[in-house]
């Protein structure tokens, strides 16, 4: 009588079990630094800063290199990575953010191109498009992360850490202040705030966290090539935080779920061809971005920028 | 003797000139404002105004001219130095936080002062205290029901009641109001004036630009008439009210003209 729900169970117990499942949880852990980091910058902050995932990137081969080439400890490189990745956000930050909004997607969007220019063409340190491989799963007192679900209790760790600091980020008056500059810049100045300071200090701590998740990348798929950091990538990003709503934790949480696993999981069941699957992917991202957009327009683009 | 000498310094304004490219806005603007004074500034369209307010500010950046605030040259400053030294600026266009509930409006001005780790974990005890002093501040004004509402939802009145009263709880003594009461229904207006009134009575200097000179003597001590970047007349609002050249000023060159007009 109970075999048959009990036979549904296992199966759905061996599929979480699977290797599968385990690899679409350390994306998801990935996913979820990237987008709430990002969600960071431009959901609270307003700050349109198309240089995210360049960010991301730097973070990836900081940890790529540092472990392949001088065997540096796993929390050294992702220290490392996070503040080489802020390092890279301040001069960024320090050139662009003189740029009122617009112009300042712009400028980053520049840097981004900068940043895929360098490791395409810095053939000696990056090895250009060949990627770096052979980057070594960590190794932590004693215990091994090689095997996936070993590696995913680290990256559940290193996320639930992440998410935490980030979550109480959200609700500190920092946020608040910062917040505040989004929707009246000159208002918050009134308010003592030093906006330009302010907005540098969310750009550093957003990237040293994007900076964390490309180094759990690098360790995750022991090869990384500037592919990975396209520009696709930051439309992903920027698709996620936007439909769970900028500046919501948990909705950009929930939507990471839904685009980094249901939605491409789901799209698996389909009859298609994979040479269709991945288009349609893409597909379906730009048509709820679109809608999400169309439905927000008032509130994502405000019109009143005045004095 | 000092404390008439300090009341006298309160904002010292001298040879002030501003220029937008090229093109003069201000044109050695000098007058001094004591401490306690409520003093409306008019004047027609261009003449200067939101210009002036600017450069008290520190929005605008000051060519020439001495800026002196309580004794103190805040020329050099930004505008957030000088919001922090007491400068308190209500826009014309109503800087509101819109996408924030009236109560985080409040508790962002309450934070301004405060240090960041005082403030930054929610549970701390400054934030739970800022909460209570916020709604506070927004029963004074009526708005206490709305505390949890998106400051965008609120009408054009309410949201000059919620930036005044902000600029307050931020810790301002000068208050430069640019017309508070711009588009806003007949009965708010009464209520803007009447928290006018109250700054008054806490002690606190008031400058404010509004073009209804029927409406402000009631709560002015006094009048500043600019015109073409340059105070013109300087009195108490009866005597600048029935100088004829008030007229002339608002209603173009010669007296006759000024007639058809009226």
């Amino acid at each position: 009588m109970f075999e048959a729900p009990l036979g549904f169970f296992v199966g759905f117990y061996e599929v979480l079990r699977s290797e599968y499942a385990l690899h679409l949880c350390v994306l998801l852990g990935i996913y979820l630094i990237l987008a709430q980091s990002f969600n960071l910058v431009f959901g609270v902050g307003g700050l349109f800063n198309l240089a995210h995932v360049a960010t991301y990137a730097i973070g990836a081969y900081t940890t790529a290199l540092l472990s392949t080439e001088l065997n540096v400890g796993v929390f050294q490189c992702l220290l490392a990575s996070a503040l080489l990745s802020g390092l890279l956000a301040l001069i960024i930050g320090a050139i662009s953010l003189r740029l009122a909004t617009d112009y300042f997607a712009i400028g980053s969007l520049a840097f981004s191109a900068v940043v895929s220019a360098l490791l395409i063409n810095w053939r000696s340190l990056t090895r250009g498009v060949l990627g770096i491989p052979g980057i070594p799963r960590p190794e932590w007192g004693g215990i091994d992360f090689n095997g996936v679900q070993n590696f995913l209790y680290f990256v559940i760790v290193v996320t639930l850490l992440c998410l935490g600091a980030m979550w109480i980020l959200f609700r500190s008056s920092f946020a608040r202040s910062l917040k505040a500059a989004a929707q009246s810049d000159v208002a918050a100045q009134s308010l003592g705030r030093d906006v330009a300071r302010l907005r540098i200090w969310a750009f550093f701590i957003s990237s040293a966290f994007a900076g964390i998740a490309g180094g759990l990348f690098a360790y995750y798929l022991n090869y990384i090539d500037p592919s990975s950091f396209s520009l696709t990538e930051m439309v992903l990003v920027l698709t996620i935080v936007v439909v769970g709503r900028p500046g919501s934790f948990w909705g950009v949480a929930a939507a990471t779920l839904l685009l980094v696993v249901l939605l491409p999981e789901g799209l698996r069941f389909l009859p298609l061809e994979p040479s269709v699957l991945g288009p349609l992917r893409q597909f379906l991202h730009a048509l709820l971005l679109f809608i999400v957009v169309y439905m927000n327009r008032a509130r994502l683009f405000p019109v009143e920028r005045m004095v | 003797m000092s404390i008439e000498k300090e009341a006298a310094a309160f904002l010292e304004v001298k040879h002030l000139a501003f220029s937008i490219r090229g093109a003069p806005i201000l044109n050695g603007i000098s007058f001094a404002v004591k401490a306690g004074e409520t003093v409306g500034i008019i004047g027609p369209n261009g003449s200067g105004k939101t210009t002036l307010f600017n450069c008290l500010s520190g929005f605008n950046r000051v060519p020439t001219g001495v800026l002196f605030f309580r004794g103190e040259d805040i020329g050099p400053l930004g505008p957030s130095q000088r919001a922090l030294k007491g400068v308190g600026r209500v826009f014309q266009n109503p800087g509101i936080f819109r996408e924030m509930t009236l109560l985080e409006n409040m508790i962002t001005a309450l934070e301004g002062r405060q240090p960041l780790l005082s403030t930054f974990f929610p549970w701390s005890s400054t934030h739970a205290a800022n909460r209570t002093e916020a709604l506070r501040y927004l029963g004074e004004v009526g708005l206490e029901g709305k505390a949890n509402q998106k400051a965008s939802s609120l009408s054009g009145g309410q949201m000059r009641l919620l930036e005044i009263t902000r600029t307050l709880a931020f810790g301002a003594d000068l208050f430069l109001l640019d017309e508070p009461t711009a588009g806003v229904s007949p009965k708010m207006k009464e209520e803007v004036a009447h928290l006018v009134q109250q700054l008054r009575t806490l002690g606190k200097t008031v400058l404010v630009i509004e073009h209804d000179i029927q409406f402000i003597q009631r709560f002015c001590d006094r009048i500043l008439v600019l015109d073409v970047g340059q105070v013109v007349m300087d009195g108490d609002p009866k005597s600048v009210r029935e100088n004829p050249r008030l007229q002339e000023i608002y209603f173009g060159g010669q007296t006759g003209a000024a007639g058809q007009a009226n």
